[in-house]
């Protein structure tokens, strides 16, 4: 109970968003599509038998009401392994010009996603790679806010996908580390993915590239995931807790 | 379906298999529909990934970071350490190719990330291209120690070559060592033969009537005189080559030897002015360039002074380098070095005794380690004894103990400036223990061998390896006849012998890259003498002494064992190229160091090794680790 980061608000309405919703009536969407493949998640499946989907967004900032993607990586986990040939990656040309800024972040420029599509013409694709998987993120909740107002904005509706966040289970981890040895929670540990990656002796990606931080963020879950395992944790529900996306959890 | 309007990717999974063997033999297309089909796993430390003869292996785990251990548990539960892999390494291939169960229990000791690559990805790249079965099927293959060899060789030649900056700098009035040898017009061909015996020259300048030299008699002449039936008693002028071609002794090297060439001739009179001040051959610039190790060898057999003899080391340097860059063995490589350490020794020793007067009694000079198994490097101290004939009378012997202590100081001292360090440990001849007649000798090995302490063990190994140096050789023959006699017949001394061998344990593998020493200055180095060479040497003493083997090098005491059947065939082969693997890394090392005028020593920094000589060194590892188990089993040895 005591965490900030183990209980959401949001459990109950979010559970009932996808599972009390009324079959789509109207045209499918890809995002219906996606959403209807969410129905049959068990939360007591084990944690080998789930099928993850990490990504990662780069932006032109960090406003969903305001700014846009600019390009989307994603992989694939099959049983606690990634699967190298199941990877997503696209450049996105965003309708507002790309800001200099974001640029020199992610090393986008507008020369590059001069030949980009639009994001209306990749989302289908993107959501059709999801098809319904659990989604994995590092601080989820802005590649989501970003991924649910696209598709709210074209399809009316958002994806219904449950997300984990690899930052929340990073935090969970380290506390149940430092409980076993002492009760003070350090505060000054950094979270970033590549701080954290780091620290974690993780085979190192460039950060800053969509693929890439998503890649990074894939061997971290499975990192955690796996050390997590090794404490007793089975099941989806079991993992859920600490890792839940404070808006987008189960 | 994915990856479309895919932006061009840095595929680090790619990469990784690309920088690891025996993926980096993929072609671009082999490698990307291979990286395709991977997939990436993590197992925190201490994961059983394997059981032995119970897990089914559907995947090849190539450690991208981490390491596992591998080891085997008997049915009494006792765990034996087969092996640890690191980075880069991989799992699994074995029982793959077997299509069998794991051979091995396999342990992740790191929290391990993994590259698996399936089962039928593999077997596909396998089909595209055979260096990959053959990596793995062929332990320290032959044509992977070739080319391990062949990228030692092009790291050494990256060095500077200087010798041939000489060419172009050096008159050829420098190579001037003597006044030229010089008979009168009308000699006989018999007398100016001997006198090229007494002045041991290869060339005689013929004196014409007005005094200056009319032409030039050389060995070819008299060889050419002999075989055609020429009277000896004939003038030598009737077999001279004249006019006697000449250069000015402020001339360059490069155009003596272009003058040499042009005429096809191999002897040239400096000048200067008029007057001839010497006679220098092809053979002279050769030396100078370092170029052929037989020059080297006939400059130091003609040095008239122990002083001539201290500038030889260096050469003999660049002798060494030529022959790695011609893609000599190490076994060849320290074989020259031994002969012609060997001759500066005779050569050292010889004018010492002109020096000193003749011995009161017959002496041997006795090399040992490095020197007594002909295994000499760079970094060579002397390990060297002395033994005298019997004197049948006391004031015989005090006399042969003055004599000896003088010349034996005076020896050791000598060749500390030709460049071979004296031995820290004091194990020279000029130490009264290591000098002394045949019968104290047997008396000092029969007590060694009957009543083996560790530390009379630990003391007398290099002593096993002597070998005659110059003098008396009947004196070395029969007390390496005495020893070889008793030790074949005193299994405990042999016993001790092979014990001590087992206490230099080879480095496992490399893990995480790796096995260096932790601590001290020679952080992050490997000891290749300490930890790699030395199992070997042991190994090939004991079990030598064992089988009445007499030979002291390494390498032939291999041979005689394989020969003889002492040893599986395969094994000593093995053990023979990795050894010689070992040694070549050890001379290119030292090699390195002494053209960046660095002191040679033995360590090693892994990190400047190809992945290809990890590779080998790793297995040359495994091979020493072979031959101590053959040890243990052959002395049923109990070991902790």
């Amino acid at each position: 109970m005591g965490s900030p980061f183990s209980l959401s608000r949001l459990w109950g309405q979010t559970f009932g968003q996808v599972f009390g919703q009324k079959a789509s009536t109207g045209p499918a969407t890809p995002v219906s599509v996606n959403n209807e493949a969410c129905r049959g998640l068990d939360q007591s499946l084990p944690l080998e038998d789930c099928v993850f989907t990490v990504f990662d967004t780069e932006l032109t900032g960090l406003n969903p009401a305001k700014d846009e993607i600019v390009s989307i990586g994603a992989v694939r986990i099959r049983n606690l392994q990634i699967i190298q040939g199941e990877r997503f990656h696209v450049l996105v040309k965003p309708e507002m010009p790309l800001p200099k800024f974001s640029t020199l972040i992610h090393r986008i420029t507008p020369e590059r996603i001069g030949q980009a599509p639009a994001l209306a013409q990749v989302l289908p694709d993107f959501l059709a790679f999801l098809n319904g998987t659990l989604l994995v993120g590092h601080y989820v909740e802005l590649d989501m806010s970003f991924l649910s107002a696209a598709c709210k904005r074209l399809y009316g509706q958002a994806p219904a996908n449950p997300c984990l966040d690899t930052m929340l289970l990073a935090m969970s981890w380290q506390r149940r580390l430092q409980s076993a040895y002492c009760d003070q929670f350090d505060q000054s540990i950094s979270y970033t993915l590549g701080s954290l990656s780091k620290r974690l002796g993780l085979p190192a990606f460039p950060s800053h590239d969509a693929m890439h931080d998503a890649m990074q963020t894939a061997y971290l879950f499975i990192y955690l995931t796996q050390k997590l395992r090794a404490m007793g944790i089975r099941t989806l529900r079991e993992l859920h807790r600490p890792a839940r996306s404070q808006s987008y959890g189960l | 379906m994915t990856e479309q309007n895919a932006p061009v990717d840095r595929d680090l999974v790619r990469e990784f298999l690309q920088a690891t063997l025996p993926f980096s033999e993929l072609d671009a297309t082999a490698l990307d529909r291979l990286v395709r089909q991977c997939v990436i796993d993590f197992q925190p430390a201490g994961v059983r990934l394997f059981r032995r003869d119970i897990t089914e292996v559907d995947a090849l785990s190539v450690i991208q970071k981490g390491g596992v251990k591998l080891f085997a548990q008997d049915e009494s539960g006792r765990i034996s350490l087969a092996d640890y892999r690191g980075e880069g390494a991989c799992l699994g291939a074995m029982a793959l190719f077997k299509n069998a169960k794991a051979g091995l229990d396999a342990e992740t000791v790191e929290d391990t990330f993994f590259v698996k690559i399936p089962r039928d990805a593999f077997f596909e790249a396998v089909a595209a291209n055979p260096a990959i079965p053959r990596y793995f099927l062929k332990s320290l293959s032959e044509t992977f120690t070739t080319k391990a060899f062949a990228e030692i060789r092009q790291r050494s030649s990256e060095a500077p070559d200087e010798s041939n900056l000489y060419l172009f700098s050096l008159q050829v009035g420098s190579l001037v060592e003597r006044a030229p040898a010089m008979v009168p017009f009308g000699l006989t061909i018999q007398n100016a033969a001997r006198e090229m015996l007494r002045q041991s020259v290869g060339s005689l300048l013929i004196q014409g009537s007005s005094g200056a030299a009319c032409g030039i008699i050389t060995d070819t002449d008299i060889r050419k005189a002999v075989a055609l039936g020429i009277d000896m008693q004939a003038p030598a002028e009737t077999i001279m080559t004249a006019p006697l071609e000449t250069i000015a002794e402020t001339a360059v090297c490069f155009d003596a030897l272009i003058a040499m060439m042009g005429k096809n001739i191999h002897h040239l009179a400096i000048t200067s002015g008029e007057k001839i001040i010497g006679v220098i051959t092809s053979h002279d610039i050769m030396v100078l360039q370092g170029r052929s190790p037989f020059a080297v060898f006939r400059e130091v057999s003609t040095r008239s002074t122990i002083e001539g003899l201290y500038p030889m080391r260096a050469k003999t340097c660049r002798v060494a380098r030529t022959l790695v860059e011609e893609g000599a063995r190490a076994g060849n490589i320290t074989r020259i070095l031994s002969i012609i350490n060997d001759l500066v020794l005779q050569r050292l020793l010889e004018l010492l005794l002109k020096e000193l007067g003749p011995p009161p009694v017959k002496f041997c000079w006795l090399v040992m380690g490095s020197e007594g198994r002909r295994e000499q490097t760079f970094a060579t101290d002397q390990d060297n004894a002395l033994v005298y004939a019997d004197c049948s009378v006391d004031y015989l012997e005090r006399a042969a103990e003055v004599y000896f202590e003088a010349f034996t100081a005076r020896a050791v001292e000598h060749l500390a400036r030709c460049g071979f360090p004296r031995c820290p440990g004091d194990m020279m001849a000029s130490n009264p223990r290591w000098r002394k007649s045949l019968s104290a000798w047997k008396q000092t090995f029969d007590h060694w061998i009957s009543s083996p302490e560790p530390s009379e063990v630990m003391h007398s190994t290099i002593f096993f390896d002597f070998r005659a140096g110059p003098g008396e050789k009947s004196l070395a023959d029969e007390l390496r006849s005495h020893i070889t006699g008793r030790c074949a017949e005193n299994d405990i001394f042999l016993r001790h012998m092979a014990q001590d061998a087992m206490q230099a344990r080879p480095p496992l593998s490399f893990f995480k890259n790796i096995v260096v020493e932790k601590n001290g200055e020679h952080k992050n180095t490997l000891d290749i003498k300490a930890r790699g060479l030395l199992p070997f040497m042991d190994f090939a003493r004991v079990m030598a002494l064992r089988s009445g083997i007499r030979q002291t090098s390494t390498l032939e005491r291999l041979a005689m064992l394989k020969a003889g059947e002492h040893l599986p065939g395969d094994l000593a082969q093995e053990a023979m190229e990795a050894f010689e693997f070992l040694q070549q890394l050890r001379l290119v090392h030292q090699m390195d160091l002494l053209d960046r005028n660095l002191e040679p020593n033995n360590r090693i920094d892994p990190a400047r090794l190809t992945a290809l000589e990890k590779r080998t060194l790793r297995d040359a590892f495994g091979v020493a680790t072979a031959l101590q188990s053959h040890l243990k089993e052959a002395f049923s040895l109990q070991m902790g």
